[in-house]
């Protein structure tokens, strides 16, 4: 990351402390959001961005993850157990989900997971027995940490903005090792990335499993954010504007999730004083930013800033060179 | 230079003017989070026209305590999470009453913040489980499931002489709720229920269900669907030529459904809870003038959105302060009457619960309108 990049970094973390401070109980909330589906995009970034793996289905993952908590938290459980189970629980799922991605590809992945979501979505609608069906369930409670509650919108805030530093950390050194590596050979070149020696199988299973997981710890912070869950909530829709967080932020870059769920978040806030009108405008602007960037706000900052190289710079980048610089 | 100096002296002076007169003008803030897109906007639509046009009428009477009514209308999506976000955008402007939502998913989620702020919410939802939660900060506009199917069972039992039903309901929390509600009425009264068919929100082809419900040959088809999923079903029950009488709740029987379905709604029979065809003078005016205004039948959510304004002006005056709390507590048990408040519309009561108790109708659908056969007493009146 360059000095630019590093002050950007610096001046949005400042932002993401001392905003809540300003803001009223709304706009907490919708930092919140913001937060919470970071984290989720941070997990359909892995999968998709670096691993190359399509995935409609990151929706159906951050249900399970919140559904996991509700359930549990209700039942009885400390809300930290039961967030571990909802992240394990998706990992498992998301391996498993991985099997169909090691025959097909692109296109076809992308209907297999379709339909994983579909399915997600009538079990949570129709099991009632198990996840008050169309009912939802209201109310979850927000954890204590150190004693402390983080029942306030600040609190709690603040509580997801720890989670989304810790798992981003993760994610970040993931990426710098091997592994991360290994995703992205995953991506641009498969068979090459056999002939290398590259278990692609176990790589492929981990892509959608670590990006799964993510999803539902996502989840088990929205179950306790929006203290209401409903199969609704988690249908395609969810798992489409994700998919649109990754797209319009820069798929396989770091940050792109951060811009991109930013933009998901906010934009349609923000146009609200068109009224009427909101969700027009909003559906063109998104598909005006991806006319004139197809790689996302980040694509376009780097097209913008990066210094022009000469040609004879412009050769092939390394595996290893792009992975490190994204 | 003298004469442009005048001017911008005019000018200022007619600002200061006006903005003295907007300084001046009180005001109190009632926002309303209704369902303006997604599968509930034909609701929250007839919903907000409802609201807005009694809130017009009592702000050119002079408002409420000489406060004019402030109605900024925020759109959920017809999702519970966007709901919750606009209700707490709302919350944060200390707002004394709060209008909606429709969806009753949404108006789950946002009563419980309401309750916690202590402030009135006047919802259009009808799922049973929003009134029996012990909440005292919210109020309906229209009967709670619990009574409309009551009703519909006693209608299918004396009036359509039915010992079988086939039901078909939509699989939202306003259809499940239906759903659950009805099936036990049916069981209270011995009528089986010989299909039990659930379908999809959005859902374009009803040609499968129809076959079921030819099929299960039950007495009579009760159809507990949304609008536009109701004409739908009913164009396809005309195409399949299903005898059994085909009997709904409000919905079915509703303006929007009849002209979406054309000649297909003709013989439809039911319970009504809201109409702008019940033979009511009051009713009829109201009807009539929303036509004039909007260029479009209001169904019976435009009905809940006109009276829940008026509701809150009564109640208001009745407590003579805008005081959050004492409006709620001062609701429960209160009776309203046309002559007391002519917007009320209908004579209407509110429970401890926060239920509303009115009179309904039993009707029909001849020759593409509703058509009311009988006036069903309040409850509390039997």
């Amino acid at each position: 990351m360059n000095r630019f990049g590093l002050l950007t970094v610096a001046v949005a973390a400042v932002a993401a402390i001392v905003l809540p401070f300003l803001l009223k109980p709304f706009g907490i909330y919708l930092i919140s959001m913001w937060v919470v589906l970071t984290i989720a995009a941070i997990g359909l970034n892995l999968t998709l961005g670096y691993a190359g793996q399509v995935s409609m289905a990151q929706g159906a993952f951050v249900g399970i993850g919140a559904y996991a908590v509700a359930l549990l938290t209700a039942a009885g459980w400390p809300f930290f157990p039961a967030f571990v189970i909802a992240g394990l629980l998706c990992f498992a799922i998301g391996w498993l989900l991985g099997y169909p991605a090691l025959r097909v590809q692109h296109h076809y992945l992308a209907f297999v997971t379709l339909a994983f979501n579909t399915l997600v979505f009538l079990v949570l609608r129709n099991e009632e027995w198990l996840t008050n069906g169309t009912y939802g369930i209201a109310g979850t409670e927000r954890p204590h940490l150190f004693g402390l509650s983080t029942d306030g919108a600040r609190a709690f805030y603040f509580f997801c903005l720890g989670m989304l530093v810790l798992l981003a950390a993760a994610t970040w050194w993931m990426l710098r090792s091997p592994w991360g590596r290994a995703f992205v050979a995953l991506r641009e070149n498969p068979i090459r990335a056999l002939s290398l020696g590259l278990d692609t199988r176990r790589y492929t299973l981990m892509a959608f499993a670590l990006g799964s997981t993510l999803g539902g710890l996502a989840g088990g912070l929205y179950a306790p954010l929006v203290q209401f869950i409903e199969p609704n909530s988690f249908s395609l829709n969810m798992s489409f504007n994700l998919l649109l967080m990754v797209i319009v932020g820069g798929s396989g870059r770091f940050f792109g999730p951060f811009v991109g769920a930013l933009i998901a978040v906010l934009l349609p806030e923000w146009m609200r004083i068109a009224e009427g009108y909101y969700l027009i405008i909003y559906a063109m602007l998104v598909m005006i930013l991806m006319v004139f960037c197809p790689t996302g706000v980040l694509g376009l900052v780097e097209k913008l800033f990066k210094p022009k190289k000469p040609p004879a710079a412009a050769a092939a980048p390394t595996l290893k060179a792009e992975a490190t610089s994204r | 230079m003298l004469r442009t100096g005048f001017l911008v002296s005019l000018v200022a002076a007619g600002i200061s003017l006006a903005s003295t007169a907007h300084a001046q003008q009180k005001t109190v803030y009632m926002p309303a989070i209704l369902e303006l897109s997604g599968p509930g906007a034909v609701s929250g639509t007839n919903f907000r026209d409802g609201m807005l046009m009694a809130i017009d009428e009592i702000n050119k009477a002079g408002g409420i305590l000489g406060h004019k009514i402030e109605t900024p209308v925020l759109d959920t999506q017809s999702d519970a999470g966007t709901s919750r976000a606009q209700l707490q955008k709302v919350l944060d402007n200390k707002p004394y009453v709060v209008f909606g939502p429709v969806y009753s998913g949404s108006v789950l989620v946002d009563m419980l913040m309401t309750q916690k702020a202590e402030i009135p919410e006047i919802v259009g939802g009808e799922a049973a489980a929003i009134t029996q939660k012990n909440n005292p900060y919210v109020f309906r506009t229209s009967f709670g499931q619990q009574f409309s199917m009551p009703k519909i069972a006693n209608y299918i039992r004396d009036s359509i002489k039915a010992k079988s039903v086939a039901l078909i309901w939509v699989n939202n929390d306003f259809g499940k709720g239906g759903r659950d509600n009805f099936t036990k009425e049916m069981k209270d009264r011995g009528i089986k229920v010989v299909a039990d068919i659930s379908t999809e929100s959005g859902q374009a082809d009803f040609s499968a269900d129809v076959v079921k419900i030819k099929g299960a040959n039950a007495d009579a088809v009760f159809v507990y669907l949304n609008e536009e999923e109701s004409a739908r079903f009913l164009k396809e029950a005309k195409k399949q030529g299903i005898k059994a009488p085909l009997i709904g709740e409000t919905t079915l029987l509703g303006q929007k459904v009849i002209d979406l379905a054309g000649g297909a709604a003709d013989g439809v029979q039911g319970h009504v809870g809201l109409t702008v065809d019940a033979p009511i003078k009051a009713v009829q005016d109201f009807a009539a003038k929303f036509k004039a205004r909007y260029n479009y039948v209001c169904d019976h959510n435009g009905i809940k959105g006109y009276t829940a304004v008026y509701f809150a002006k009564y109640v208001t005056e009745k407590v003579g302060k805008f005081d959050s709390k004492a409006f709620a507590a001062k609701a429960h048990g209160l009776t309203i009457t046309p002559k007391e408040e002519p917007g009320i519309l209908m004579e209407a009561m509110w429970d401890k619960n926060g239920d509303i108790d009115r009179e309904s109708f039993l009707g029909e659908v001849v020759n593409g309108k509703q058509k009311i056969v009988k006036i069903l007493p309040m409850l509390s009146k039997k």
